[in-house]
C-alpha cells in the first residue's frame, strides 16, 4: 500500500468539507480571528491531499 | 467550549481512516516478524516521520505550549540541544550497531553485546515503564477533554484505547508506523493554523517581544545564571543534563523510538531515519511551542471595551495558573467550528500516535524479550506471532489500567515517573561505552545500570526542589525542579560511566570475535560513497548542524 494515497485522501476530504463550511458560512468568526479561515485552512489542505495523491499516481506510471 | 456537528463529522471521518488504513495493512502480516518488526520493509520518509510523530504524543503537546507560557522561547532547547544533537548522534554513530547486529530490540541488542542479566534488567524496566507512560498520556488526555468538552472520562479513555487497538492488532508495528505518519501531517494542520493566528494577533514576532520580559523571548542570553531565566537552570546544567545525558538517553537508548528507524528498509535507510526526521523536528517548536509564548502576549493585550483578549486558564476555584489549558483554550479563542474539529482530532491523534508507539514497543520487547527468552524458548513463529498478538490487547488494556490509576492516586503517578527517571537516565553511558569501548564486560555495565540509579536515587532524595525531594536529607537546593532533573541526571550518567569503567577493567574482557557487528572498530561501516549527499548519512548531518545552529543563534 502507498501510503501517500489514504493520505492524500483524508486532506482532500477534510479540505473539502472546510472550504464548503467556509462557502456557506463565511461570516462564521471564533473570538479572536478576523478572517474566514476555514476556507483558507480547507484550501491548504485540499492542495496538500492534492500533492500527495499526484506523487502518488507519478510513482504508479513509473 | 462547544462542538459543533461538523467538527463530529471530522473526528469521525480521521477514525474511519485510521482503523481503515489497520485493515488494508491486515494481509502483510503473516509472521511475527512481519507484525513486531514491519518485516524491515517500510520506505524511509515514512520511518522518518513515525519517528518523531512516535515522541509527538499527546502530553508532549500539552506540555510543550504549556512550558512555552510558563519558560518562554527557552523551551526550545528540549529541540535544538536536547532532541537535534542526539538524532543525529543516533543516526550517524548508533544505528550501524543496532541494524547491522540484527537484534530486534534495544534489550535484545544489550543481550548480544553483555549478557542475559543486562537484557533482563532493561527488558523489564522498559515494559514497565512503556505501560505507565501510555496510561498516564491516556490519563491526561481523558481528563482534559472532561474539563474543555465536559466529555465523559471513562468514555475518552476507553474509545480512544479501543481504536487504538483496533488499529494495531490489525496491521502491527506498520499499521502503528503508517497511522503515525498520518497522525502527523493532522497534528501540523490542526495547530500550525493556531500558531499562525495567535502570532499574528499578538503583532508577530516583535509584538510579542516587545511585551513579554526580555528573559522569555531569548533563549540563550540569560543563561548564565540560574536566577536570571525562567527556567531556573544554569549553562551547565542545561547543557550536560539536558543536551547530553537526559536527551541521547531517550533519543538513542529508548526502543520506542529506536524501533521505527529499525524497521526501515536497509542500513543506509535505518540511519538516515533519525537525521531526516531532524528536518521537521527542529522546524516543530514554531508549531507547538509559538502558541503557549503568543497566549502570555496576548493576555496582556486590551481589546474593544478594555477587556482581555484572552487571559491566562487557571487551576478549579484557586489563583494558580493552569498552564496545560494554554493549548485547549487557545483553540477555543482562534478556531470558528470546522477547524476546531481538526485541532481536537489533531490531539486526538497525537494522542493515538504516542500511545499506538508505546503499545508496538511493548509488545515486540514482552514477545522477544520476555516470553521468548523465559517463558517459551523454542516454539514456532505462528505461536510467537499469536503471543505478539495477544500482548497487544494485555497491554492496551493495562494502559487503561494505569490510566484509572495515575486517576485516583496522582502522586504516586509524580513517584513513579521519578523511579523511572532513575532507570533511564544511566542507559546512555552502558551503550556509549559498549558500542566504542570493546574493553567494557557485562558485568560492568551491569553494576554500571544499577550503581546509575541508585545514585539517581540518592541525589533526588538528599536534594530540594520547590519544596519537594530532600527525603533522606538536604545537602543541596535547587531553584527549580527543572535543574534538579537535570543535575539527577548528570550524577545518574557520571555514576554509572565510572562504575562500568572500573568494573570493567577488574573483569574478563570477550574476545574480539564475539562483538563483530557490535562494536565500533569491529564493525564494517558502509558509507554509500556512490549515493547523493542528501541520500548519506554524514553530509546530511552536516547540513542539519548548520541548521540548528542558525536557529540557535537566531534566537538566542
Amino acid at each position: 500500500m502507498d501510503l501517500r494515497v489514504p493520505s492524500g485522501w483524508f486532506f482532500v476530504i477534510l479540505g473539502a468539507i472546510l472550504v464548503g463550511m467556509g462557502l456557506l458560512q463565511p461570516d462564521l468568526r471564533a473570538p479572536l480571528t478576523e478572517i474566514d479561515i476555514n476556507l483558507y485552512s480547507g484550501l491548504s489542505m485540499l492542495a496538500f491531499g492534492g500533492f500527495l495523491l499526484l506523487m502518488a499516481r507519478r510513482a504508479v506510471r513509473k | 467550549m462547544k462542538l459543533a456537528a461538523v467538527d463530529y463529522v471530522i473526528l469521525a471521518t480521521y477514525f474511519a481512516f485510521v482503523i481503515g488504513i489497520g485493515w488494508m495493512l491486515r494481509k502483510k502480516v503473516s509472521t511475527s516478524g512481519d507484525f513486531l518488526l514491519s518485516g524491515r520493509s517500510v520506505p524511509v520518509w515514512i520511518t522518518s516521520l513515525a519517528f518523531i510523530a512516535a515522541n509527538l504524543g499527546a502530553q508532549e503537546l500539552i506540555g510543550m505550549a504549556a512550558s512555552g507560557a510558563k519558560y518562554g522561547i527557552m523551551t526550545a532547547h528540549f529541540y535544538w540541544v536536547g532532541a537535534i544533537p542526539a538524532m543525529l548522534f543516533m543516526g550517524i554513530f548508533m544505528m550501524p550497531f543496532y541494524y547491522g547486529s540484527k537484534a530486534r530490540s534495544v534489550p535484545e541488542y544489550l543481550k548480544m553485546r553483555f549478557d542475559e542479566k543486562t537484557r533482563g534488567y532493561n527488558a523489564f524496566t522498559f515494559a514497565v515503564m512503556t505501560v505507565f507512560s501510555s496510561g498516564i498520556s491516556m490519563y491526561a488526555l481523558g481528563l482534559l477533554l472532561h474539563l474543555v468538552l465536559n466529555w465523559d472520562f471513562n468514555v475518552c479513555v476507553l474509545a480512544s484505547a479501543a481504536i487504538v487497538l483496533a488499529y494495531t492488532y490489525l496491521g502491527g508495528l506498520t499499521s502503528a508506523i503508517y497511522n503515525e505518519v498520518l497522525q502527523f501531517f493532522l497534528i501540523v494542520a490542526g495547530f500550525a493554523p493556531l500558531a499562525i493566528l495567535a502570532c499574528a494577533k499578538a503583532g508577530g514576532w516583535h509584538g510579542i517581544v516587545s511585551r513579554l520580559p526580555a528573559n522569555m523571548t531569548h533563549s540563550w542570553k540569560y543563561m548564565g545564571s540560574a536566577s536570571q531565566n525562567p527556567m531556573g537552570v544554569e549553562l551547565f546544567g542545561m547543557v550536560a543534563g539536558l543536551g547530553f545525558v537526559l536527551s541521547f538517553g531517550y533519543w538513542c537508548t529508548n526502543f520506542l523510538v529506536v524501533q521505527r528507524a529499525m524497521a526501515a528498509d536497509s542500513m543506509s535507510a535505518a540511519r538516515r531515519t533519525p537525521l531526516i526526521g531532524t528536518i521537521p523536528k527542529m522546524f516543530l517548536p514554531f508549531i507547538v511551542i509559538l502558541p503557549g509564548i503568543a497566549a502570555v502576549a496576548l493576555a496582556k493585550m486590551t481589546g474593544a471595551g478594555g477587556a482581555h483578549l484572552y487571559d491566562l486558564p487557571l487551576k478549579a476555584g484557586g489563583t494558580v495558573k493552569d498552564y496545560d489549558q494554554v493549548l485547549t483554550t487557545l483553540m477555543a479563542r482562534f478556531y470558528p467550528a470546522g477547524l476546531l474539529g481538526v485541532g481536537l482530532t489533531g490531539l486526538m491523534a497525537s494522542f493515538m500516535s504516542g500511545m499506538a508507539g508505546n503499545v508496538t514497543a511493548f509488545n515486540t520487547v514482552f514477545t522477544y524479550d520476555i516470553y521468548q527468552s523465559y517463558i517459551r524458548k523454542s516454539a514456532p513463529d505462528s505461536h510467537y506471532l499469536m503471543v505478539g498478538r495477544m500482548t497487544t490487547i494485555v497491554g492496551v488494556a493495562l494502559s487503561i489500567g494505569a490510566a484509572y490509576v495515575a486517576r485516583s492516586y496522582n502522586n504516586i503517578m509524580d513517584l513513579l515517573q521519578f523511579v523511572f527517571g532513575f532507570v533511564n537516565a544511566p542507559l546512555f553511558a552502558t551503550f556509549l561505552l559498549g558500542m566504542f569501548w570493546k574493553r567494557t564486560t557485562a558485568h560492568g555495565a551491569f553494576s554500571g545500570l544499577v550503581s546509575g540509579t541508585v545514585a539517581a536515587s540518592l541525589t533526588w532524595g538528599l536534594t530540594v526542589a520547590e519544596g519537594k525531594g530532600g527525603i533522606f536529607g538536604t545537602l543541596h537546593t535547587f531553584p527549580s525542579v527543572m535543574a534538579q532533573n537535570f543535575w539527577i541526571a548528570i550524577a545518574a550518567f557520571g555514576t554509572c560511566f565510572l562504575v562500568t569503567v572500573l568494573v570493567s577493567l577488574v573483569t574478563a574482557p570477550r574476545t574480539d570475535r564475539d562483538m563483530e557487528g557490535l562494536v565500533y572498530g569491529l564493525t564494517k561501516i558502509k558509507h554509500d560513497e556512490g549515493a547523493k549527499w542528501w541520500q548519506r548519512p554524514a553530509p546530511l548531518a552536516i547540513f542539519v548542524s548548520v541548521l540548528v545552529i542558525f536557529l540557535n543563534i537566531w534566537f538566542a
